[in-house]
């Protein structure tokens, strides 16, 4: 763990420098000297502003491009042991888990009146040290991604976008019952935001935009799951059999979906409906037990209903959804795979998420979500002593708080999140500093507690430390 | 549209007549601000602007205002348009442009004027991936007024009207950035001063075109916190504006400049432009702004 903590100082003194090579002459800074009238306030201090030409050609095609290049490093940094059945413990030693270099493009060009393309992906080299170094007979990994890439035509009321990306219904922040159009991806503990974990899907989105009120509906040609755990990552538990993607042969599969919203003075409203496959995959266990796991797609029928209300600085939350035909027996927390249970049961479910946010000031924000959801009629189908793993209310909660401080230049935010039979409990503190227009610092500590009845017991009492240090432009 | 320019022209007119150093010499503290605030309303009218804000920590160096760091920049786009009665409400659409890492970044406001009437807000982060509505309150609530984009300046600093709940006086007539100014005292009466970081502040009207040159911002302790120093005073569209406005906060020593890289009022601007379908539809953002480019030029 030294390892980190000395290349984590060495980071530091770099970007220290970097600030401090940007600070000219310490000038005068006395109060008397400032109500003085006898300073001179350069009128042109600024002028340079209005000397540069006016953007409103764009001559460089590079003017479309947003680069950011950023290197991370995370690791678990408490050497403890995790017991998650009693008499078996094994030891969780300190360990870098990433040490990556990313690097991220996104392009946008109206290249013609009302027609748009937008594009963003990204690559990520894995150094030494890093979880898929080790899984990749540490040699150096590289991996790249394409996460938008949508052509996009406008005309009167309309907009059709085909392409890479993507759909988000609900009002809960970050912790949305319908929330479930798109898949998302929890590798490690870097990512453990949904807005970060979400994945783009080949679809095209219609959109009506009328008065008050506005149609969305789209259609899925290519309805993707969450990806299995990659080998090595933290999230990888190793079972004895291969979770693999699932295999489409011939079939065709397709997701559809509409949503209308009005909105009203201080409030919106949305009614949804879709027919939808579940992201999670659920894996059976091979006959033989070793070798490939049995992958099972699911669809379902959602209904859903959302709302919005503010009052003063409050923010008021609420979805509703009604999933008929879904797994009974899918876990429901995020990064874990549905490794089934003898069941194979569909059934109804009916779920909610809702909460607020607060702007303390202009400063602080607080914002609070709860998920509850619970299968109907949970009993039928059931054999004697059988029981469903989600059984009664099940769900989740997720604080956030965020004090942003000096001009903007250092955010502290705070995450917690849990679900609520209070069997886990998820803990992030983040300090972002932005050291100038380009340059940008971020480091985040988060721990997790988990009871044995919660997926995440195996990573009971880990202490996590990341750094990350990003440059755009 | 026609309409709209019809009162803009005959405002100009009646702006013009004030001119008139007679007519002048009569006006009343609160009839020069009502001018100074009718100007500034008018600025934002079915307007287009492209502004620039830098911030940086300052210091005196050899008697004269300077940067003791790099300002940080950024680089805004926006279009204003004026709605409702008497057209006192606003709704404004702002996009970042610069720096990189908020680039894309949109905000649509709808400030009302009226009295107890929430203000609303939303915003599109493409990390959302959808138009969210903000928590933002009444501008009237005693609270602290909101930064502006991180900078020194305050959605105090910046709004207009409510000069019914001050009181003004003509301190004297001087010299500023060598014009004549009268040197104008505003103080908040009972009620507005719970919601006004301000006990007092001290403004230097140019004499002649009605803008505010100076002005000094008090605390409570009769302390000076803040002060606006303004520049580049040009005539746009017919009223005259500082295109360059540097807020320098004495407590924090950190300054920030607002420059109007480019301003363009009177333009024709659908309604349907200031709406949340400009935040969601970059397709339909960037045509638009296109057609509004086609205007300036």
């Amino acid at each position: 763990m030294s390892r980190l903590c000395k290349i984590a100082g060495l980071i530091l003194i770099f970007m220290t420098s970097i600030a401090h090579s940007q600070t000219t002459e310490q000038p005068n800074l006395g109060d008397e000297v400032l109500s003085s009238d006898e300073i001179i306030f350069e009128d042109n201090l600024f002028d340079n502003v209005f000397d540069e030409q006016p953007s409103n050609s764009k001559d460089s095609w590079l003017e479309n491009f947003t680069f950011t290049v950023s290197q991370q490093f995370y690791g678990q940094v408490n050497n403890h042991s995790v017991e998650p059945q009693p008499g078996f413990s094994f030891p969780r030693e300190a360990d870098m888990e990433n040490n990556r270099l990313g690097i991220n493009i996104r392009y946008q060009n109206g290249f013609a009146p009302g027609w748009l393309i937008q594009a963003s992906g990204q690559s990520r080299t894995y150094w030494k040290h890093d979880y898929e170094f080790e899984a990749n007979n540490k040699k150096i990994d590289d991996e790249y991604r394409i996460n938008e890439f949508f052509l996009q035509r406008s005309f009167d009321q309309h907009s059709i976008k085909f392409g890479r990306q993507t759909v988000v219904w609900g009002e809960a922040v970050g912790n949305s019952v319908l929330d479930v159009i798109n898949h998302y991806e929890y590798r490690d503990f870097s990512i453990i935001d949904i807005e970060d974990a979400r994945l783009n899907q080949w679809m095209v989105v219609w959109d009506y935009f009328g008065g008050d009120s506005n149609w969305s509906s789209f259609i899925n040609l290519y309805p993707e799951f969450n990806p299995a755990p990659v080998r090595g990552s933290p999230f990888f538990l190793a079972p004895e059999f291969n979770l693999t993607d699932y295999k489409r042969g011939g079939d065709v599969l397709a997701e559809v979906g509409t949503q209308w919203r009005k909105s009203f003075d201080l409030s919106d409203i949305s009614f949804m409906a879709a027919y939808l496959y579940e992201n999670q995959l659920r894996y059976d266990a091979p006959v033989s037990g070793i070798g490939n796991a049995v992958v099972k797609k699911n669809d379902f029928l959602l209904l859903g209903f959302s709302a919005n209300r503010a009052i003063g600085r409050l923010l008021l939350n609420f979805d509703l959804a009604f999933s008929q035909n879904v797994l009974a027996d899918s876990f429901n927390f995020p990064g874990t795979s549905a490794l089934s249970s003898p069941l194979d049961l569909k059934k109804d479910q009916i779920g909610t998420s809702f909460g607020f946010e607060w702007m303390v000031d202009n400063d602080q924000s607080l914002s609070l979500s709860i998920q509850a959801q619970k299968m109907l009629d949970e009993d039928e189908g059931l054999l004697p002593g059988q029981q469903l793993v989600n059984e009664g209310v099940f769900g989740s909660w997720l604080v956030r708080y965020s004090n942003v401080l000096l001009n903007s230049d250092l955010t502290l935010s705070s995450t917690l999140q849990g679900d609520l039979n209070g069997d886990s409990l998820l803990a992030l503190l983040g300090v972002h500093y932005t050291i100038n227009d380009n340059w940008a610092l971020g480091t985040e500590i988060i721990s997790v507690n988990a009871a044995s009845a919660s997926p995440l017991v195996f990573f009971d009492e880990d202490v996590r430390v990341g750094l990350t240090i990003t440059y755009s432009y | 549209m026609i309409a709209t320019s019809l009162r803009l022209l005959i405002g100009s007119m009646l702006f013009m007549v004030c001119f008139n150093s007679a007519f002048a010499q009569d006006l009343t503290g609160y009839d020069i601000m009502k001018l100074v605030d009718d100007a500034q309303r008018r600025t934002n009218d079915s307007s287009f602007s492209r502004m620039q804000l830098s911030s940086c920590k300052f210091g005196v160096t050899n008697g004269r205002i300077t940067c003791a760091d790099r300002p940080r920049v950024k680089s805004l786009e926006s279009v204003a348009k004026n709605y409702g009665r008497e057209l006192k409400d606003t709704r404004v659409v702002t996009i970042t442009l610069e720096p990189a890492a908020e680039r894309g970044i949109g905000m649509l406001s709808y400030t009302y004027d009226e009295t107890g009437r929430d203000n609303e807000t939303w915003l599109y982060l493409s990390a959302l991936g959808r138009v969210k509505r903000l928590a933002s309150g009444d501008s009237d609530e005693e609270t602290e007024p909101a930064s502006l984009f991180g900078s020194e300046f305050t959605t105090e600093d910046t709004e207009t009207g409510k000069l019914e709940e001050y009181t003004f006086n003509i301190l004297k007539e001087t010299i500023t950035s060598g014009r004549e100014v009268w040197k104008l005292e505003m103080i908040p009466n009972k009620d507005r001063a719970k919601k006004t970081r301000y006990s007092r502040q001290v403004h230097y009207i140019d004499k002649e075109r009605y803008v505010v040159l100076r002005s000094e911002m008090y605390d409570q302790y009769d302390k000076e916190v803040k002060r606006l120093m303004a520049s580049r005073v040009e005539l746009v569209n017919g009223i005259w504006m500082s295109r360059s406005l540097t807020m320098m906060n004495l407590v924090t020593n950190r300054l920030s400049n607002m420059a109007f890289v480019e301003i363009y009022t009177d333009l024709d601007i659908e309604d349907e432009f200031l709406s949340q379908r400009t935040l969601n539809d970059a397709a339909y953002r960037e045509t638009e702004l296109e057609k509004l480019r086609a205007q300036l030029n």
